[in-house]
């Protein structure tokens, strides 16, 4: 080949492979399908891309099996996004442990001080941070005060797990279906088995059976906790069906006011009204909050809370303007949006003043006053043990499997790791 | 052969063989060779354990419920559909009318997707508006969810298979029905024999080779159902309703245990080409 | 059987058989139990289509009547949005490629296996043959890793491909068998005036071998419009959903609202229902035939 051809050539690979002007692109993966919650991140990107010439964030959206499912492989491939949707726990530290994720102790440090430690903390292997939260929530009894009001029962009069059972009996009694449960999809049933190993084994409960001790996941929290979600079951609380039902079915039960209550995320707030077959749900001055209910003789206490962490982790080849991107993100003048409009619950301090929606400003002042704040047992844990939990849950409650049963199947798979 | 010949041979044959090798035969020897690793799908497969996957697997009660639910849909596949869609058969291969109609109404639902046919049976067999709802609403009992019960929610599976593919097997048997030679029949009618008798001694034997098809079929198919499962019931209530496939769906793919859910794969595999090889060599060999 | 008899018969056609219809009485009774049975393999797709028509209310008080007010908003929002044509489009874009493709390999190497002897061909067409016995779900996660090393993941080709795979062994076995069939005479004759393979197969293979080209066709489109768990592990984003995951899709987001859900049902299996009914003859004789010659 003549100098001039292979001049020629060179010419022409250059002209049809590097454009113009070399944009740096960042890619944030995420599962969200919260309308509020999207519009917010697509304007973050927005402002940051305006001020930021040269960069161009983009939000990209995976639903969340699909998310779930493939991302193992996407972060090995071309194809990996630099900023990606996390629940923290146990997938997380898989990720951090094949190498994909970046340190980026130094690079957020000041950042992390503004924002809620318990949630930074979820974001830490070994003590180096990976990834930055931008969400709590918190995991409770939503209840229809007029069903409630309908049965004579008194909201504030639940305090201990046997107040609570005698409320479901009430209801029970006045024709009413005391608890909606998506249990088709089994993770909304393991929210009462969490809370009452929490209840039961207090803050050290999860972390003692995870490192084995006091027979792991057979400790006496783990089979007391079935006991009671089996003692509760046995009263038949839930809709017909119950074990058919989804998520999304059992909102919309709730919504409906065919339930008198549903234990369940911050997220149910959102999606009571356009799954209901009315289409508008109950009005929120109808809605309460009640907090777990402590159980007697447990090491828990009330004010302990259940809910998920979520953030973004850095993939390893990230360029430096996706950490920038996410300083940028974590500021508190989105922070103070997103709880202005109720897109989420923030986790940068001070936001919650920002509350105007009752049901959420509740919720934030909870989680600021939490006394140990919990991620989802099924997140925590990663997605093999994560899933026995939930099946095991579902199996308890529909007395399929003994409490010491389940606590031994979950003992397994951890085991099996 | 000629060089005309070779010239061909090595532009015509190597694209097929190369795809078939990336995508086939080569992910089935890797399948065999992540069931030796506990593996979550990160990184590379690194801790070797030899048949743990395997042995775990045949702990696992829920994958030995797949298998004896593979078993069933074979069984009714059998002993249900095939005398079925045989019996069909022989009612719309004669000349009655809207024979075609039919035979077209009847092959109808085997051309739909599973996960269509799956999804229209789960509103079917909703307790709140399906079809439980008529016999409950009728009788004023409480609303019941077959899909929720764990005794019976694999007969949903049972009939949904039922409904879509015996339809395919009808059309064998008619194409079987049509190939035989009419002669035949008519000069055993003329002999006295009884319809039965016909039926017994003639058409049965000559569809002989169809229904071996029909049979190698039905069971090729049951144990590779998957689509169905998905949105019919998720292998739900209580895992009572997997098939091997879904169990490999669920228990290794949305769990991220690669090297479990590749032995599950393996054994899938090893069911399948023994059956293959054994059955056509045993009863397939003169067709 | 030879290949001069279609599988099928066509529509319209009847058959005799030993059932007994010269009795009028009894074609009755075939009849009617002819029409129950047809009843009730129609009655799901019927339910399914009526109740799209509904309100939920409707739906959940009356849901084996006809709609009280037909509500054809609930057909018309879904046919005028992007994500039915989109998907529809996306299926039936990796449908052709996945039968173009499967036509010309398949047809190609079958020629080989049909016409050329070499040394370890039969090995070769065993191995071929191993694909008819090999579900795609067994190998499912290598083969998501291997897609993804080819970086071919969330393309089309990354579903293409596999499934003109997947479809390679049972092409490759019809067209040879047919191949082989075609009069012996023909390739001597061409060969002696000085036609070449190449020329044998374009002029005269191909033209002559329609019918069984048309099976393989039929055979690898319709699994090919049907796929669900392929593209379920390749496909990231929804714009390149096929209609089964799309479907899949719409029911999660919609899962309260059967109606709307039964609607898009409907909606997405009518091309299938309507290509059906105008092409019985050759889907029913494809679809059949690659079953007893394969």
């Amino acid at each position: 080949m003549t100098l001039r051809k292979s001049l020629f050539v060179a010419a022409c690979i250059a002209a049809f492979s590097a454009p113009a002007f070399a944009d740096t692109n960042v890619t944030v993966l995420h599962v969200s399908e919260n309308p509020a919650q999207r519009g917010l991140w697509e304007k973050i990107a927005a402002d940051y891309n305006a001020s930021h010439k040269g960069v161009n964030v983009q939000m990209k959206y995976l639903e969340n099996e699909a998310f779930k499912a493939k991302l193992p492989t996407m972060l090995q491939s071309d194809s990996r996004p630099d900023l990606f949707y996390s629940w923290a726990g146990g997938v997380m530290q898989a990720q951090d442990k094949a190498g994909f994720l970046k340190d980026i102790t130094a690079d957020v440090a000041t950042v992390d001080q503004t924002l809620s430690p318990t949630a930074v903390d979820a974001f830490k292997v070994d003590g180096k941070v990976v990834g930055v939260p931008f969400e709590q929530g918190e995991v409770v009894f939503y209840y229809n005060k007029k069903l409630f009001e309908k049965a004579g029962v008194k909201a504030e009069d639940i305090k201990s797990w046997d107040d609570f059972l005698a409320a479901v009996k009430k209801l029970k009694a006045a024709g009413i279906t005391p608890i909606a449960v998506g249990a088709g999809e089994k993770w909304p049933m393991h929210f009462y088995y969490s809370y009452l190993v929490m209840r039961l084994g207090g803050e050290h409960a999860l972390t003692d059976a995870k490192a084995g001790k006091d027979g792991g996941f057979k400790s006496p929290a783990f089979v007391d906790a079935g006991k009671r979600l089996r003692e509760l079951a046995a009263l038949e609380p839930f809709q017909p069906g119950y074990l058919q039902t989804s998520h999304a079915q059992s909102s919309g039960i709730f919504g409906d006011g065919k339930a008198a209550m549903d234990l369940m995320g911050q997220w149910l707030l959102g999606m009571q009204a356009p799954n209901s077959a009315s289409g508008k749900g109950l009005p929120e001055e109808d809605i309460g909050i009640l907090s777990f209910p402590v159980v007697a003789g447990g090491k828990g206490k009330a004010t302990d809370t259940l809910g998920g962490i979520n953030g973004w982790l850095v993939s390893k080849s990230a360029p430096p303007e996706a950490v920038d991107f996410l300083k940028f993100f974590s500021q508190e003048k989105y922070a103070k949006e997103a709880a202005a409009s109720a897109a989420y619950i923030p986790v940068v301090k001070g936001a919650d003043a920002s509350f105007t929606n009752p049901l959420f400003k509740r919720l934030a002042s909870d989680l600021a006053a939490t006394t140990y704040h919990q991620n989802f047992f099924d997140q925590d844990l990663g997605p093999s043990v994560g899933r026995v939990i939930n099946d095991v849950s579902v199996a308890v409650a529909a007395g399929e499997m003994t409490p010491e049963a389940a606590a031994a199947a979950i003992q397994e798979a951890a085991d099996q790791q | 052969m000629s060089a005309n010949g070779w010239t061909t041979l090595v532009v015509f044959l190597p694209p097929a063989l190369l795809i078939f090798t990336v995508f086939v035969a080569l992910p089935m020897t890797e399948a065999a060779w992540y069931g030796f690793f506990n593996w979550n799908g990160y990184g590379r497969p690194e801790k070797f354990v030899g048949l743990k996957n395997y042995q775990q697997l045949f702990g696992n009660a829920t994958f030995l419920r797949s298998l004896v639910n593979n078993g069933l849909i074979i069984a009714v596949s059998l002993l249900v559909q095939l005398p079925l869609a045989l019996g069909i058969a022989m009612m719309v291969a004669g000349r009655i009318v809207g024979a075609a109609w039919f035979r077209m109404i009847f092959f109808l639902p085997y051309i739909l997707a599973d996960v269509a046919a799956g999804l229209i049976w789960r509103f079917m067999f909703d307790g709140g508006f399906g079809l439980p709802s008529l016999v409950t609403g009728a009788l004023g009992i409480a609303p019941y969810y077959l899909l929720a019960d764990k005794t019976w929610a694999f007969s949903a599976v049972l009939i949904v298979t039922l409904w879509k593919y015996f339809g395919f097997h009808m059309m064998l048997y008619v194409a079987g029905l049509q190939s035989i030679d009419k002669s035949l029949l008519e000069a055993a009618e003329m002999d006295g024999a009884s319809a039965f008798q016909r039926f017994w001694h003639i058409t049965l034997p000559l569809l002989g080779p169809m229904i071996r098809l029909s049979i190698f079929f039905s069971v090729v198919g049951a144990l590779q159902l998957f689509d169905v499962i998905v949105p019919l019931t998720g292998g739900g209530p209580f895992e009572t309703t997997n098939t091997m496939v879904s169990f490999l769906y669920y228990f290794g793919i949305t769990r991220m245990r690669v090297g479990f859910g590749s032995a599950v794969g393996v054994v899938l595999f090893i069911i399948c080409v023994t059956f293959a090889f054994g059955y056509r060599r045993i009863f397939m060999r003169d067709d | 059987m030879t290949e001069a008899s279609p599988i099928a018969p066509p529509l319209g056609a009847t058959l005799d058989t030993p059932a007994g219809d010269r009795r009028p009485l009894a074609g009755i009774v075939l009849f009617a139990a002819l029409i129950v049975i047809a009843g009730a393999v129609l009655a799901p797709i019927a339910a399914t289509a009526l109740n799209g028509f509904k309100a939920l209310g409707d739906l959940q008080t009356h849901p084996f009547n006809l709609p009280q007010s037909w509500i054809w908003a609930n057909y018309w929002d879904i046919l005028a949005s992007v994500r039915y044509w989109q998907v529809l489009g996306n299926s039936l874009l990796i449908a052709l490629l996945t039968v173009a493709l499967t036509l010309a390999l398949s047809s190609m190497a079958a020629f080989a296996f049909a016409h050329l002897k070499f040394f370890g061909d039969r090995f070769l067409l065993s191995y071929l043959q191993l694909g008819l016995l090999f579900p795609l779900a067994t190998a499912i996660l290598p083969l998501f890793i291997t897609v993804r090393d080819l970086g071919l993941l969330d393309s089309y080709l990354g579903v293409v491909l596999p499934q003109v795979a997947f479809s390679l062994a049972m092409g490759v076995l019809l067209l040879r068998n047919a191949f082989r069939q075609l009069p012996a005479e023909l390739l001597d004759a061409a060969m002696m005036d000085g036609c070449g393979y190449f020329r044998y197969f374009f002029f005269i293979t191909l033209p002559l071998s329609g019918p069984i080209l048309s099976t393989v066709a039929v055979i690898s489109f319709v699994a090919s419009w049907n796929g669900y768990l392929l593209p379920l592990v390749v496909f990231n984003s929804e714009s390149r959903y096929p209609w089964t995951l799309g479907l899949m899709a719409y029911q999660g987001q919609y899962s309260t609202s059967w109606q709307l859900v039964l609607a898009f049902i409907t909606l997405t299996i009518l091309p299938a229902i309507l290509m059906f009914l105008v092409a019985q003859r050759y889907i029913v004789a494809g679809l059949t035939a690659g079953a007893v010659k394969g």
